[in-house]
């Protein structure tokens, strides 16, 4: 059967996409920083422990599905604080604004991610980036019982990745095993009715949440989902109603790198999330989604590797959101092929 | 000799079926373009049947590192490069840069090729390796013989190819199959193209044929090369332009290098 225009169209952009010269790049960012040898690889657990500390993947996706992977990037890791905003955004569709606003706040907080702390006034988390608004949000997801909430869950990010995705069964039980700071948290709310009766199973929501496996490359299609107004450029499929795009990224642009998420929005201005796990998302709207990963953090407990390249790609590249005027080269004119 | 082109050209050679003398035309250019006064190279992406190597009296027991290896993490690209300086355009001394011809072969190990096919490879990464000849053997030119019809490595080749070398033969089966390297040419936005009409039978009208395939391809053609008894005699064992300098087909293919060597 001779292929179809759409075949010839995929074959011709896999071609165009391995002839960019933003692969140079990536592969020029991935040498500068892969010697970097600082921070230290999350420990609270004993499997995130297991990670290799000279792990570094960057990837960069379209809209328009190309995709562009240099280093480790398809090493799995367990995707933690990154499910965050996604969930937020399934919690979003589900329950409207509204409601969402009234379980949980979108104010940065200043505390750090796992305060046992409410807004003294509204009894509200600060915001769904921090673990308390994280497990409020993961109790508004709708689900007739907890193993259909799941598959929902995993549904989820199935059509943010555009493949199956598995949870790390060793990395969920320890969560759940060592994970009393957050049960703390969720007796907190339950005590003021910011969570339902079904805490436990909302816990067990958010540490399936967290143990989510990921590689760099599918942060990349996370991200450029949402740059592509919440269609995954790949399968076309909707991940989430395009609204609903606007506020994910404004939570991740405020409060979304830990205690580093106002200096963040001040030099890189890209709206991303991170995770202990050594992940970081960021979001272009309209243009790229950034998947970087590199287990060792820094004391913010951002990945060192992971900042150093975003930023790099922020200034070179005028990436940050309120950039105007940028006349060096841009990302995008570095998507077509150069000859010789 | 010092002198620099200021960006280095990638020139892709092509075509649709098998044996209409590609390799061997490729590696006339190449020795013809060096011998102009600049740093060549050639690489195989053939891999599923390379064969240029032969045109250079290669034997196997010379490749220190083929393609393959470089596919695999095992080298970097340039250590699979020969310097095949001396034997295909001689009297150069040892230590000028310049002429210089390098060639980096495919595997002919049966378990290497077929480890391509069966587990395929990262085209971007063929890609770096290009870029990373350009550079690192600071070539002017790089010259890419390609598998005949379809497959990643030549479109990878025609996206990254500053010229593109369609080469033919009189026969509708080559006409036909011309028509969708040229199409997808087009779609890769290919800067040059033209077409090298090779093989054609003493007594063809040249230049009926010349319009006639120009007007059908709407692609320029460059030159009409003549079948030549001296060409089948030596059999692939030899670069033809070194042994019959004053042969039709010599000049023919020099005016090609010529225009090659002026992009």
């Amino acid at each position: 059967m001779p292929p179809t225009l759409d075949e010839v169209e995929l074959l011709i952009g896999k071609m165009k996409t391995a002839a960019a010269p933003l692969r140079d790049v990536l592969r020029e960012l991935h040498a500068r920083y892969a010697p970097v040898d600082e921070g230290r690889v999350a420990d609270y657990i004993p499997e995130l422990a297991k990670a290799d500390r000279r792990w570094f993947g960057i990837a960069i996706a379209t809209p328009d599905g190309q995709v562009f992977e240099v280093g480790d990037s398809k090493q799995l890791f367990t995707i933690q604080s990154i499910s965050k905003p996604f969930v937020y955004g399934l919690a979003l569709e589900d329950c409207g604004l509204e409601h969402v606003l009234s379980k949980v706040g979108v104010e940065p907080s200043g505390e750090a991610f796992n305060a046992i702390v409410l807004d003294e006034a509204s009894n509200r988390p600060f915001n769904p980036m921090v673990n308390a608004g994280a497990i409020a949000t993961a109790d508004l997801v709708k689900g007739k019982d907890y193993p259909e909430r799941v598959a929902r869950l995993l549904e989820l990010f199935r059509k943010y990745c555009g493949r199956d995705v598995y949870i790390d069964n060793s990395v969920f039980m320890s969560e759940r095993l060592t994970g009393h700071r957050n049960r703390a948290i969720g007796h907190l709310m339950r005590n003021f009715g910011m969570v339902g009766e079904k805490l436990d199973e909302t816990l067990e929501i958010y540490f399936q949440q967290c143990s989510v496996l990921v590689n760099c490359r599918d942060l990349a299609l996370m991200g450029a989902t949402l740059a592509n107004g919440g269609v995954q450029p790949l399968t076309g499929i909707r991940a989430i109603p395009q609204p609903y795009v606007k506020h994910l990224l404004s939570i991740m642009l405020s409060c979304g790198m830990y205690d580093y998420a106002g200096e963040w929005a001040y030099r890189v201005g890209i709206p991303s999330k991170s995770g202990v796990g050594g992940g970081i998302v960021g979001v272009i709207p309209g243009q790229f989604g950034i998947g970087v990963f590199s287990p060792p953090l820094d004391a913010k407990g951002n990945s060192v590797r992971g900042v150093l390249a975003c930023r790099e790609l922020s200034e070179r590249f005028g990436l940050h959101c309120f950039e105007s005027g940028f006349t060096g080269t841009t990302m995008r004119d570095l998507l077509t092929p150069v000859r010789g | 000799m010092t002198k620099t082109v200021a960006v280095p050209k990638i020139i892709s050679t092509h075509s649709f079926r098998g044996g209409t003398g590609k390799s061997n035309t490729t590696a006339n250019l190449a020795v013809l373009v060096a011998r102009a006064g600049w740093r060549v190279g050639i690489i195989d992406t053939d891999i599923q049947s390379p064969g240029i190597h032969v045109l250079f009296r290669l034997q196997e027991s010379e490749f220190r590192h083929s393609l393959n290896d470089y596919l695999w993490g095992k080298c970097r690209i340039e250590q699979a490069a020969i310097d095949v300086t001396m034997r295909a355009i001689g009297d150069v001394h040892e230590d000028s840069e310049r002429p210089r011809l390098f060639l980096i072969p495919s595997s002919l190990k049966t378990g290497e090729i077929a480890r391509v096919l069966r587990e395929g490879y990262d085209v971007g990464l063929l890609n770096d390796g290009l870029h990373d000849l350009l550079k690192r053997l600071q070539l002017d030119f790089l010259f890419i013989d390609t598998h005949p019809g379809v497959n990643e490595e030549t479109l990878l080749s025609i996206a990254v190819s500053d010229l593109l070398v369609l080469i033919v033969r009189p026969d509708q089966q080559d006409f036909q199959g011309t028509a969708v390297a040229v199409e997808l040419a087009r779609k890769l936005k290919v800067p040059e193209m033209f077409i090298v009409i090779n093989k054609v039978p003493q007594g063809m009208d040249a230049d009926a044929l010349r319009a006639q395939v120009g007007k059908m391809f709407e692609t320029e053609v460059a030159a009409v090369l003549p079948l030549s008894t001296e060409m089948v005699r030596t059999a692939s064992g030899d670069i033809f332009c070194n042994r019959y300098p004053d042969h039709p087909l010599a000049t023919a293919l020099q005016t090609v290098a010529d225009r090659i060597a002026r992009l």
